[in-house]
């Protein structure tokens, strides 16, 4: 009996305990989300109630979206985006993969000075960096084959050699079994082979984490696109965003629909690989 | 026929084949190492070189430190002697480590000096060659204007550059010093036949470069601030910085002993301990107010912009980062609990960080405009107050909360701008998922055991959080607060974005600064040194997080 009438009051005890988790804890889902809640809904409003005190449109603009795609030449940023992020990704992946691959699992003179030197620059602050390889970039542009400014190497090719993804793959492909490249060596596989065969199959989810932070990386890019480029010709989404923020001024729903155009991709990218990813994030940036 | 199975057999012996894995490996990190030296590691040395010039657009003359002394006042020269100083002293534990090891090992590499000297010779040659051929090379560029250009002109340019009579001396010195360190340190290590020659070898090449520097740098100290005085004298004025000197290096020699004698000190109620304790207040409170009396002299002979984006930057530290961890602990710890649905809550608490910075920013510029109809200033007028102009607004909100309530607020109180409050708010709504799930990470490796004996000794929960986890979990608060001050100072995307010309700068942080320096001021060179006084800036916190926070943190 008196067992009963205590496990009673733990449960009513919890559920009270839970009726304030969840209040508090769906406060925070309100606050995260009511900023994205508010950007749709005035991107679909006309431009009277955008700048009304409505909360929610009185009859959908999706025209709008059009509007705004058309106006702010999302075409051409978009595409710019897209071919600066894939030109990026596959160089720093494949350069990423060879150098961590060597640095977890070869033994060669000078290994970890030069990997311990390549870290230390992680800690520079991109300030320093920036002044310095605009320099170098425009003087690459002025005695080279191809131009730099306003061009896609000074977008990629700087971004290609990453020392974090470097450092993240090599703290996974540290930990692949040696027996395992024993057994490939009996195969008569070479490291190379080993590589591609054995141990990238093994590395998704940082393979995929690496994908996703470059994409977000490039996406977001900011100052150093502002500096390398004066025409539209190979300016990203961030730059064209901007732009068309300071340009369509008062023009609010227009200007939602525009960020959220920026935002669509990368969302849809986070919830296809939400799982891999917040799960990496909290084992890498634990060991960071 | 011959050479080639001679080849054959080099790749196929024992030996032969670790030299080939050798070569294997330097070509796989060969184009990522390439890469992130040209962009990376070059670029230091480079923005070292622009520093230190008048450039504008254009490479002009050589100054010295006068960029340095333009943004931080005389300031520059006691940072120059202090820098020789830690010079010295890393030669010193050197030293000590060194002699360390040989007496363990019971070794004589006495030596293994004199590579150690050629060797730190050799490495200040390629410096001194790199800065020789750096104008030279990049004058190239120039070289070719208006010309056709081709592989050939551009290699017989560099050759020409290569060549030219500053750059070829520094060259032929650094080849000549190579090669004899070479030469000496295999000597030594097939007539000494110890395993460790190299280890010995590079510490003593450390050693005389520590050496090096500090008296390099405590030289040119000297030889500037007399320069200085030289050129004051001319024009009839007195620029007062041995006075400042003395006070500064005095002041912050007083804060390392109070340091010092304070963690001495034997703990416990000791005479002994009494006293040096008391020693060691008296030593801080006189240092702090040597330095704290400086204070006005340095900012008043500094850049206004700079402090300016100094104290923008610890505004936006302070309000960001405690209240930043402090939710996202809190939330961490609500989900920990095993609710239903929790990996629902993490999933949706994380999209403020993936979101791309400027689109946020973007929806919280439109969100906190100054139109009364716009949502904050409604939700404000929905509880009775006025509605704000927000990022349009420079005055401070202490300023700002005294006007309401009738207060004078002097200046120097005014805390950070509303405008920079916008910033902040968006900066911690940015980062609170991700302290959170990172939080959930260090909660996660928190083993169950511990919290349960406790709460079977009858500790309440408050108790388990705070004499428990919370100490467990000081590894991820130490890296998590770490992550976040340095962003603070490196952030620059969103603050780009909020920037208004009516907020009258109040906004600029130091990146910020720097970059309008270099942007739209085109001071290059001006700006390169503001970017090694941020970077020193964020060194120096890094050191004292680490020595305050670090000696705390529990690695269970």
């Amino acid at each position: 009996m008196a067992e009963n009438e205590t496990r009673k009051n733990a449960l009513k005890f919890s559920t009270q305990r839970n009726i304030f988790t969840y209040t508090i804890l769906l406060i925070g889902v309100f606050i995260s989300l009511v900023p994205f809640v508010w950007m749709i809904s005035t991107s679909l409003m006309n431009l009277g109630e955008a700048l009304g005190t409505a909360f929610f449109p009185s009859e959908f603009h999706f025209e709008n979206y059009a509007e705004a795609w058309r106006r702010a030449d999302f075409t051409e940023y978009f595409v710019n985006s897209i071919l600066i992020t894939l030109i990026t990704l596959v160089g720093q992946l494949t350069f990423s993969i060879l150098a961590a691959y060597a640095f977890a699992r070869m033994e060669f003179p000078g290994r970890d000075l030069i990997f311990s030197i390549m870290l230390s620059t992680m800690f520079i602050p991109a300030m320093v960096f920036t002044i310095p390889n605009f320099l170098t970039v425009t003087w690459l542009g002025r005695i080279g084959p191809i131009r730099w400014i306003n061009n896609w190497p000074s977008l990629t090719i700087p971004f290609m050699g990453s020392i974090f993804s470097i450092f993240m793959l090599k703290q996974f492909f540290g930990q692949v079994p040696d027996e395992l490249y024993d057994a490939a060596q009996m195969d008569g596989a070479g490291h190379l082979r080993f590589l591609v065969q054995v141990v990238l199959p093994l590395s998704k989810a940082p393979l995929m984490v690496i994908l996703v932070l470059s994409f977000i990386g490039t996406w977001n890019a900011l100052a150093w696109p502002m500096l390398v480029t004066n025409t539209p010709d190979w300016r990203p989404i961030s730059v064209g965003l901007m732009s068309f923020v300071t340009e369509a001024g008062q023009e609010i729903n227009l200007t939602m629909a525009g960020a959220f155009i920026t935002i669509l991709p990368i969302l849809i990218i986070y919830f296809f690989t939400q799982k891999q990813f917040t799960e990496s994030i909290a084992r890498s940036g634990l060991k960071g | 026929m011959e050479k080639l199975s001679f080849l054959k057999r080099i790749f196929t012996g024992r030996s032969g084949r670790k030299i080939k894995e050798v070569i294997t490996a330097y070509a796989f990190i060969a184009p990522a190492t390439i890469l992130i030296f040209i962009f990376g590691i070059f670029p230091v040395g480079f923005a070292l070189y622009v520093s230190l010039h008048k450039w504008r657009i254009k490479k002009g003359d050589f100054i010295h430190l006068q960029n340095y002394v333009n943004a931080i006042g005389n300031l520059a020269y006691v940072v120059i002697f202090f820098l020789g100083i830690l010079s010295l002293v890393g030669m010193y534990l050197l030293i000590r480590k060194i002699i360390k090891m040989a007496r363990e090992n019971e070794e004589k590499p006495w030596i293994t000096i004199l590579p150690g000297v050629l060797f730190a010779g050799t490495a200040v040659a390629l410096l001194r060659w790199f800065y020789s051929a750096l104008p030279e090379v990049l004058a190239i560029a120039d070289k070719l204007r208006g010309l056709e250009r081709s592989q050939e002109l551009f290699m017989q340019l560099l050759g020409e550059a290569l060549r030219a009579e500053t750059v070829l001396p520094a060259w032929r010195t650094f080849i000549w010093l190579f090669l004899a360190s070479l030469v000496v340190g295999g000597l030594v290590y097939w007539f000494w036949r110890n395993r460790r020659t190299m280890e010995y070898q590079a510490y003593f090449a450390l050693i005389f470069l520590a050496l090096g520097a500090g008296i390099g740098l405590i030289y040119y100290t000297f030889e500037r601030v007399s320069a200085a005085y030289a050129a004051a004298f001319e024009s009839g004025t007195d620029p007062g910085i041995w006075p400042q000197f003395i006070s500064i290096s005095a002041g912050v020699i007083l804060l390392i002993l109070a340091w010092v004698l304070w963690q001495r000190a034997p703990k416990g109620e000791s005479k002994g301990g009494f006293f040096l304790h008391i020693l060691a207040a008296a030593a801080l409170l006189v240092g702090a107010w040597l330095l704290i009396g400086e204070i006005p002299t340095i900012v008043a002979s500094g850049d206004e912009d700079l402090w300016e984006g100094l104290k923008v930057t610890v505004f936006f530290s302070v309000g960001t980062v405690p209240f930043q961890l402090a939710i996202g602990l809190f939330l961490a710890v609500l989900l920990f609990q095993k609710v239903p649905g929790s990996n629902i809550f993490r999933i949706l608490y994380f999209i403020p960080y993936v979101t791309p910075g400027i689109a946020s920013a973007a929806v919280f510029q439109q969100m906190f405009s100054n139109r009364q109809s716009a949502p904050v200033n409604q939700f404000l007028s929905f509880l009775g107050m006025e509605p704000q102009q927000w990022l349009f607004e420079p005055r401070g909100i202490v300023t700002l909360l005294g006007e309401s309530l009738g207060v004078n607020v002097p200046a120097w109180a005014a805390g950070p701008s509303l405008a920079l409050m916008v910033i902040i708010i968006h900066n911690i709504w940015t980062y609170v998922g991700y302290d959170t799930v990172i939080y959930l990470a260090g909660l996660g490796n928190i083993s169950k055991e511990m919290t349960d004996s406790a709460e079977v000794d009858g500790a309440n929960r408050w108790q388990v959080f705070r004499y428990i986890i919370f100490p467990l979990l000081s590894p991820t608060t130490y890296f998590l607060s770490l992550i976040a001050i340095i962003g603070t100072f490196k952030a620059f995307n969103t603050i780009w974005i909020f920037r208004s010309n009516l907020a009258l700068g109040t906004t600029d942080t130091f990146s910020l600064t720097i970059f309008v320096e270099f942007f739209e001021k085109l001071r290059y060179g001006y700006a390169s040194a503001l970017a090694f006084i941020l970077f020193g800036i964020i060194i120096f916190l890094s050191y004292i997080n680490n020595k305050t926070q670090g000696s705390k943190v529990f690695y269970g």
